[in-house]
């Protein structure tokens, strides 16, 4: 009889039990098991998509008071921002500025890109949210998971991991998501063109470059500090050839590092009575349609590029100015290599791919000013 | 927030973005000026210096013998080998001839 009345109250005491009195965990564990699906079977963002769905499990298994504890403290690295800025060094450390600098028309499609931002954040206006949420849903267009997570922490900490998830799923999707909008919105012939190539970029100019846009973009919206100056610091780090341990460290130990915390703490902020929501869904939806509209005005971006180059711009490298580097420069290849097999626009869509980056950075530094993050 | 500060509020921060890479072009146009400008300078001087305190060279640097394609430089190499070569290039790295450039070809002694 004393063994029956311990198991039970073992039971009574277990998240099993918990479960049966609110089985809206039981529908966020089964959440966190689909994204792992996506992210190890379907390798979307696994390097993201895999913490965030481990910190999703782990905070919607009751009772063990995870969150107030280990998850608490990993989360104040996402509350004060420091995990993005960190993330930002790594991919600056990562990125190669020179198809930029050999090409600086291609900011212009950077810049293009961020239209999905504006029409998000509208969009979400319109749905009821609130001015601060809406600035951070938009940046979902940008198509930048750090961005899009500093700017929910300061913007909307309780929609930060329906944001985090938005974006990191539709970047991962963007091979699905962009093709048919670049098909839609170029024409065959446009698509055929072939671009000349570049010119070589001193070392003297990448050196310069990031301190460069450092002190000017800083200096103009000073919110984006913390994400421009990181990047450019990563960038500084690799290209003057004499901090290559540092720059080392910033692509890969750090940034692994900072990705296993970004994702579980923000994973873990997904709990049942605050995500599974209507506006869980709203944000999701929006997140898609501020990927499309990031796609459509960076194509069309690059087909004023093409008119007004008498047709040396292929406008498919307009599309890569939603930042996800490299994803989205390689999805301009590929199209581009449907359309004519001898065409190699990689290096080409890189030049948007990298300015996207910028742009979202500075869009994100102009939410944060306006709605005072 | 009321349509129109809405509306005000997307488009500056398009106009924002846009005005913000827009003069990013320019400070990168300007840097590359800059460094081009500098490192030619200092390509024309270095020779001048170093020609005042090296020994004359006995040999004389040789000129192409023929310039192919307004490009590539051919070094005691007729047209025919280089041709070979070029396309020995791009079949071993895999990369079409139109996407490789050819500086000089050179026959070794």
């Amino acid at each position: 009889m004393y063994i029956i009345n311990v198991l039970i109250k073992i039971f009574q005491e277990s998240g099993f039990a918990a479960l049966l009195e609110d089985p809206r965990y039981l529908v966020m564990i089964l959440v966190a098991c689909l994204l792992l699906y996506l992210g190890i079977a379907k390798k979307y963002e696994p390097l993201l998509m895999i913490p965030i769905a481990f910190g999703v499990l782990l905070a919607n298994l009751p009772r063990t008071g995870i969150t107030d504890g280990l998850i608490h403290y990993l989360s104040l690295g996402v509350e004060y921002g420091i995990y993005p800025s960190l993330v930002f060094l790594g991919t600056g450390a990562m990125t190669d500025f020179g198809p930029l600098i050999a090409s600086p028309s291609s900011l212009i499609m950077g810049a293009g890109a961020q239209f999905g931002i504006f029409t998000a954040f509208l969009l979400a206006l319109a749905l009821g949210f609130d001015p601060k949420v809406a600035a951070a849903i938009g940046v979902i267009g940008g198509a930048d998971g750090p961005t899009a997570i500093l700017t929910a922490s300061k913007l909307a900490m309780e929609y930060l991991p329906a944001i985090a998830i938005a974006a990191y799923s539709y970047m991962a999707l963007i091979p699905m998501i962009q093709p048919p909008l670049m098909r839609m919105m170029t024409t065959e012939k446009e698509r055929k063109v072939v671009m000349k190539q570049t010119r070589a970029v001193s070392k003297k100019e990448k050196i310069i470059f990031p301190i460069a846009v450092t002190i000017f973009v800083v200096l103009l919206i000073p919110d984006t500090a913390p994400l421009v100056g990181m990047l450019m610091f990563g960038n500084l780090l690799k290209e003057t050839g004499l901090t290559d341990r540092l720059s080392d460290t910033a692509q890969n130990a750090l940034t692994n590092i900072v990705i296993i915390f970004l994702g579980i703490s923000v994973g873990a902020k997904a709990v049942a009575t605050t995500f599974l929501t209507l506006r869980t869904i709203e944000i999701i939806v929006l997140g898609l349609i501020a990927f499309s509209f990031s796609t459509i005005g960076g194509l069309m971006l690059g087909k004023i590029m093409y008119k007004v180059t008498g047709g040396k711009v292929n406008p498919l490298i307009g599309s890569a100015g939603v930042s996800a580097v490299p994803m989205a420069a390689r999805v301009s290849q590929i199209e581009g290599q449907k359309a004519n097999p001898t065409n190699y626009l990689l290096m080409h869509a890189m030049g948007p791919n990298v300015a996207g980056v910028i742009g979202s950075a500075v869009a994100a530094g102009f939410m944060l000013k306006i709605f005072g993050g | 927030m009321p349509i129109l500060e809405a509306l005000m509020v997307a488009v500056s921060g398009f106009l924002v973005v846009f005005i913000m890479l827009v003069i990013l072009w320019g400070i990168i146009v300007l840097i590359s000026k800059v460094v081009n400008t500098v490192e030619k300078t200092t390509e024309v001087a270095a020779p001048v210096e170093s020609a005042e305190q090296l020994p004359v060279k006995t040999e004389e640097v040789k000129k192409p013998h023929e310039i192919y394609g307004g490009e590539i430089a051919l070094y005691d190499v007729d047209e025919k080998t280089a041709a070979c070569i070029m396309a020995i290039v791009s079949d071993s790295s895999g990369i079409p001839l139109d996407h490789l450039i050819f500086k000089s070809i050179k026959a070794l002694d």
